[in-house]
């Protein structure tokens, strides 16, 4: 069985726009999927679906063979972690508290009220800081905390939560190339030893290349490409970043030259 | 002249933008018909400054220090019920904050009902309430204290509402998408990110509270303000001036440490 499962999804906004014109794939458990695209063609829309941090207008998502529900939401959410380009931490809480809310899911509100924690989540969260190499860093203030290291704590707040798929919305889009490549190999590694299923938005070709098992090209709204890192030929990049009325289109040539 | 004519406002046609101007022609107006309803009269206010003067000078007679020690009990109690009805309104305020809060209630309805019992709340001054409450438990400080939380929540309680909705959205998210309930969302993301808002309120309405307890005494709701009336109508200006200088001194102390306290709490005092 698929741990994702998206099949003729569409996604219309209040605002009329129509950001998912008929999505379908299936993504295999512990597989590491990047979705390649350009701005607006509906990757994070897609990503925050499988989440259900948007809810589909038509279609559905299956995660392990569950439907994302409005009514299921918490229960699907112990199962799929997310991690943001802008980290989303609480910047006022330590380090520790934010990797700690990733447990939240599998507990009541009844020790949250006085922000109290079970020893047994404690040790995950540290374990989890342990695994982005920030357990030095666990009782400082999360704002405090550069980029890169911010990001950390954000993958560690989802490993936390012990799921089966983590899904990264251009995780490395605000970080330079030296954190970029750190936090891509920490996400590889993950898919690699515990199995998780890893789906990642990048505008970074070259990463793509070099850390997916699975590329999936977007382009208003459609997926256009589906395959492994050597399929994507510079014509489907072309496919890929191709934009509408531009009938001969100079930047994307030279962006693509480099690619 | 070229030069005068240079000078342009960031607009397309270079004018002023017809809606500021407006405004400001409006009020303008406004304040010219409304100055003679409430007596603005210069002559007036200039044919009292002897008078004024005079009652200045009064306020310099030689201190009254034999009043000192009932001067004590009484700033004492004014302070015990500054910060007794300032205490009871956070606990109320807190949870009727976020339910006033439109980020963080649980429904719109919720959100009008609040809002609405929150602005009857401060609709009257504390005196008046103060009124309620001494005629309901009698004399002494306990209605000065009922009356102060009371008109405090319908402050406080607005104020942590509008501090919540201007909190960080990503934060939020964050925390949603992993799964935490509606109430973990709240204490996770949403109310450690107001905190500094929040302690900033607190601090401003601990200010007010004490120059208002300072007047409850007025209708006999404890604290000083029944000797400051007092000393004010039986022309005592030896205990007046001793009552004055102490409640400028109080203030000032609480606004010094309230500077220190916020600071702390916006930049991380502890590391």
């Amino acid at each position: 069985m698929s741990a994702i499962s998206v099949s003729t999804v569409t996604k219309r906004f209040p605002n009329g726009f129509l950001a998912l014109k008929g999505v379908d794939t299936e993504i295999a458990p512990g597989s590491f999927t990047v979705v390649l695209g350009p701005s607006g063609a509906g990757k994070s829309t897609l990503l925050r679906l499988l989440n259900g941090l948007e809810t589909p207008t038509g279609g559905e998502v299956l995660i392990g063979g569950e439907k994302v529900d409005r009514h299921r939401l918490r229960d699907i959410r112990t199962k799929v972690a997310m991690v943001f380009q802008q980290f989303n931490l609480v910047d006022r809480l330590s380090v520790m508290t934010n990797v700690l809310t990733g447990r939240l899911a599998h507990r009541s509100w009844v020790g949250s009220v006085f922000y109290l924690f079970r020893q047994e989540d404690m040790a995950i969260a540290q374990e989890a800081l342990a695994r982005v190499g920030l357990t030095d860093k666990a009782w400082n203030r999360a704002d405090k905390l550069s980029g890169g290291q911010q990001q950390r704590v954000g993958i560690a707040r989802a490993l936390a939560q012990r799921p089966k798929v983590i899904l990264a919305d251009e995780p490395v889009a605000s970080l330079d190339p030296v954190a970029s490549e750190e936090i891509m190999t920490l996400l590889r590694e993950i898919c690699d030893r515990d199995g998780i299923t890893v789906v990642v938005n990048l505008h970074q070709v070259e990463l793509a290349r070099r850390f997916a098992d699975r590329i999936i090209g977007m382009n208003a709204g459609r997926i256009v490409f589906d395959g492994s890192p050597a399929q994507m030929t510079q014509s489907v990049l072309r496919t890929i970043y191709r934009r509408e009325g531009y009938a001969d289109d100079n930047s994307l040539e030279l962006a693509l030259a480099y690619a | 002249m070229t030069t005068v004519s240079n000078w342009r406002w960031p607009t397309p046609n270079g004018l002023p933008p017809l809606p500021l101007v407006g405004t400001a022609l409006g009020l303008c107006v406004v304040l010219w018909l409304t100055a003679p309803v409430v007596e603005v009269d210069f002559v007036r206010l200039f044919g009292s400054i002897g008078r004024m003067a005079d009652f200045a000078g009064q306020m310099f007679a030689a201190p009254d220090w034999q009043y000192l020690p009932q001067l004590m009990t009484k700033m004492l109690e004014t302070i015990e019920m500054t910060v007794l009805g300032t205490a009871i309104a956070i606990l109320f305020s807190i949870p009727l904050g976020v339910l006033a809060a439109s980020n963080a209630t649980p429904h719109p309805l919720v959100y009008r009902a609040t809002r609405d019992l929150l602005s009857l709340m401060r609709a009257l001054p504390e005196l008046v309430w103060a009124l309620v409450f001494v005629s309901a438990v009698g004399l002494g400080p306990l209605p000065g204290v009922m009356a102060l939380a009371f008109v405090t929540v319908g402050f406080m309680g607005k104020f942590f509402a509008e501090s919540i909705e201007v909190v960080d959205p990503k934060a939020i998210e964050g925390v949603r998408a992993h799964g935490a309930g509606w109430l973990q969302v709240r204490l996770f993301a949403m109310l450690p990110q107001a905190l500094p808002d929040f302690v900033g309120t607190v601090l401003y309405i601990l200010d007010h509270n004490l120059r208002a307890a300072a007047i409850l005494g007025l209708v006999g709701a404890g604290g000083i303000g029944y000797d400051l009336v007092m000393a004010m109508r039986l022309f005592q200006y030896d205990r007046l001036m001793l009552i004055a200088l102490s409640i400028y001194l109080i203030v000032t102390m609480l606004d010094r440490a309230s500077d220190q306290l916020r600071s702390r709490i916006i930049h991380g005092g502890r590391r």
